[in-house]
């Protein structure tokens, strides 16, 4: 048993911090935020020769073949960068089409996305933010061969630059997952404005979008797949925001000083760091111990994926607040770094199921 | 990253497992020689002091098979061993620091438990200030002669020895004046009283010692190496059974879960409602977080890191948590929890606690409250954790200008 990253991991976690300090800065970070398109097209070309977009795809199509480990490792560097990207949902969505699509599905988008050309996400909830399967409300009816979907997907991350969209629907009595090109017609996509302009979100209108029968992904099982790695990827994501929250916290402390001493001498700010630093700790035992059991069908994947995401949720949104308190006044403004990461922890807590309905999910799976 | 249990270690646990099935008594035990003897088949099946070096009398176990017995005795609902702190940390401060003639005497009686050992360090006005502490040993040529008072001495009652932390030198300062001795407990100096609790059992005393002997050989490392000495020695306290402790949590929650199912609200058993949904969903998450944690802490002593004051955030965690775990029972279980005698089938669970025995929800709840004080309570963990693991500045603090110069008192 050995729960430390191995020497190959280490060298990805190095070199992704080591790159994004360089090239995703704060100032890169703003630049974006005032972006119509919210991403960096450099950088996504320069993560795709990285080889972080194939990272967990197969070698065939342009991958490395490599796991969730990996990707989580990636996910917390990206948000102790708060970086603006398309990564999560693009690599969530390219993993499903590996794992449950057809061939003809895997050769349109995984060498793509591999390649930094294409970019996908995933529509996980409409109007009524119910997570259930069973609320499902957009339809997919065939109509002379084709498969004509209607509904409205809501808070659609990053929808607006994606090519593709993996859009759960009622066929018949349960629900499939398909494949939709946002170029199909019939498919509409506009953009909002959220309080982290580092996550855009968008709502996708469905209006009769005509896709071809071959649209649906044919294997079973892609809407839990979805929601369960989803889930681990938020969480290594606001995982990665809290330690920068934390880091900044304790570094801050040693050089501010209040009557005649630094805060962090004082019991009152130093408790706090302490109690950040545990639920840090924490979160990143429950991100890495679910991602490696997910990765290996471990029988408590899942629910190990539904105690991550309620777990580092709930840590996350204390340890960057707590952030913000020990810095005071200065943690409050916009020039300030902090409510970089706060912000993205933040916007992170209801994508993927949010803590009540993984905290559900859980209850579901012990109380059986 | 590899979560799996190695084909050596699955072997191992499987073993471990069936003998435990084989073995375990059936009944309580209730008398001090039925646990004795329960001990007694334990380390002749080779599952005491394994850690220990194999010259003393251990196997040099790896951390990982401590745990798994550990885990399998939870699992098992097996009665600990006795004389846990013996085999946990004195023996191992004795091979560490004693003398030859020191191992050759106390230590294999450690291992066998035909001498208890207590350890004798905190006193009523030495809490977390530990180093302040007054019980003081004059030389007195051929012997030591102790006096003073100690507090919280766990097993006192039972106890053949003490490891014993007390002042030498009153003019240097507080932590460079105290010496560590081993005290036999068996003599006309020492008095031991029992101390209740809010559980209303006494697995605590106080320790009154009035002209009490030590012999010159019984000093452990110089005089004055007393505070290095419990220093580098408190940290065996904690470790390898976080693992096991999860197991006890995880089975005393099958017992709420049952009790969750009988239990009714408006009309619907408790277990439908959403609101006892959500908070069992709370704390199975941070329940298994706690194992996950564990198992992190498990895998750095498996390679040989030692995880020094970091193992402040395994125990600030842990013990936290129980506080919230059994207020969430008791919540739930409404009067059933509370119930000591008499009650259902649920109002019973077994729990970790020093003296190793069954006891009701009522019981864990209160025993909760003594885990974030003992061995460094959450405050002072949280001290630890800032200067040493955070690297924030140390406070200011009276003694320390004051105690360089005028020493402890």
């Amino acid at each position: 048993m050995d729960f430390s990253f191995s020497p190959d991991q280490q060298l990805l976690k190095n070199s992704a911090r080591a790159f994004l300090d360089e090239h995703m800065k704060p100032a890169h970070v703003r630049a974006l935020w005032d972006d119509p398109r919210g991403e960096s097209e450099t950088l996504w070309k320069e993560m795709a020769q990285l080889g972080w977009l194939g990272l967990a795809l197969p070698e065939d199509a342009g991958g490395s073949a490599l796991g969730l480990v990996e990707t989580s490792i990636l996910q917390e560097e990206l948000g102790r960068a708060a970086c603006p990207s398309p990564y999560l949902p693009t690599v969530l969505a390219a993993t499903a089409i590996d794992r449950f699509g057809s061939a003809a599905q895997k050769s349109r988008w995984l060498p793509a996305v591999a390649g930094g050309s294409a970019r996908a996400t995933v529509a996980l909830l409409e109007r009524e933010l119910d997570w259930d399967a069973a609320a499902i409300r957009t339809r997919a009816e065939e109509r002379g061969g084709k498969v004509v979907l209607t509904g409205v997907k809501q808070f659609v991350p990053w929808a607006h630059v994606a090519d593709v969209i993996l859009v759960p629907a009622v066929a018949g009595a349960s629900p499939a997952v398909f494949a939709v090109e946002t170029s199909a017609p019939g498919v509409s996509v506009t953009p909002l404005t959220g309080m982290d302009p580092g996550l855009r979100l968008a709502t996708v209108t469905l209006d009769g979008a005509a896709v071809a029968a071959e649209a649906r992904l044919p294997g079973d099982g892609a809407l839990e797949f979805l929601l369960q790695r989803g889930a681990v990827g938020a969480a290594a994501e606001m995982l990665g925001a809290a330690r920068r929250c934390l880091d900044m916290s304790v570094d801050y402390a040693k050089v501010r000083e209040q009557f005649g001493q630094p805060i962090g001498s004082f019991q009152a700010i130093r408790h706090k760091c302490a109690e950040m630093l545990l639920e840090v700790e924490n979160s990143h035992a429950a991100v890495y111990y679910a991602a490696w059991s997910l990765e290996h069908a471990a029988e408590d994947g899942p629910l190990s994926a539904s105690v991550a995401k309620a777990y580092v949720g709930d840590a996350s949104r204390k340890v960057c607040g707590d952030a913000i308190q020990v810095h005071g006044g200065i943690g409050f403004t916009w020039e300030y770094d902090l409510h970089l990461y706060f912000k993205r922890a933040k916007a992170l807590e209801p994508m993927y199921g949010d803590a009540d309905y993984h905290r559900e999910l859980i209850v579901r799976r012990v109380a059986r | 990253m590899d979560l799996n249990l190695s084909p050596e270690d699955r072997a191992f646990r499987d073993r471990t497992r069936a003998w435990l099935a084989a073995n375990v008594p059936r009944t309580e035990l209730k008398t001090l020689e039925e646990r004795r003897a329960w001990h007694r088949t334990m380390y002749e099946a080779g599952y005491v002091g394994m850690g220990w070096p194999r010259e003393y009398g251990g196997q040099g176990a790896s951390p990982m098979k401590m745990a798994i017995v550990a885990d399998e005795m939870a699992r098992a609902n097996a009665p600990a061993p006795i004389n846990g702190l013996g085999i946990g940390f004195i023996g191992p401060t004795i091979i560490i620091h004693g003398t030859d003639a020191q191992k050759q005497r106390y230590l294999k009686k450690i291992l066998t438990a035909e001498e208890i050992w207590c350890q004798l360090y905190s006193e009523p006005n030495s809490g977390s200030d530990l180093a302040s502490l007054r019980t003081r040993a004059e030389d007195k040529g051929d012997h030591f002669l102790v006096n003073g008072q100690k507090i919280w001495t766990s097993g006192g009652h039972i106890s053949d020895w003490g490891i014993l932390l007390a002042r030498t030198d009153p003019a240097v300062a507080k932590h460079k004046g105290i010496s560590c001795f081993l005290l036999d407990m068996r003599q006309p100096g020492v008095e031991v009283r029992p101390l209740k609790q809010i559980t209303g059992s006494a697995e605590f005393n106080e320790v009154f010692m009035t002209n009490a002997r030590v012999e010159k050989s019984d000093l452990i490392g110089r005089l004055g190496q007393g505070w290095e000495i419990a220093q580098t020695t408190l940290g065996f306290e904690r470790g390898g059974n976080s693992i096991a402790r999860v197991t006890r949590y995880a089975s005393a929650f099958e017992r709420l879960l049952e009790a969750a199912r009988k239990l009714r609200r408006a009309g619907k058993p408790l277990l439908e409602d959403p609101v006892v949904r959500a908070k069992l969903g709370r704390v199975y998450a941070e329940m298994e977080v706690q194992r996950y944690a564990a198992l992190r802490v498990l895998s750095a002593l498996q390679k040989g890191d030692s995880p020094g004051a970091a193992s402040s955030i395994t125990k600030l965690s842990y013990s936290e948590f129980e506080k919230r775990y059994y207020e969430l029972c008791l919540e739930i279980l409404g009067p059933y929890g509370q119930v000591t005698d008499g009650g259902l089938e649920e109002s019973s669970l077994d729990v970790d606690s020093s003296s190793g025995v069954r006891s009701s929800w009522a019981y864990a709840f209160l025993w909760a409250r003594a885990g974030t004080i003992y061995s460094g309570s959450s405050e002072i963990q949280k001290n630890v954790i800032g200067e040493r693991v955070l690297g924030l500045p140390k406070e200011i603090r009276a003694d320390r200008v004051a105690g360089e110069s005028r020493g402890g008192r």
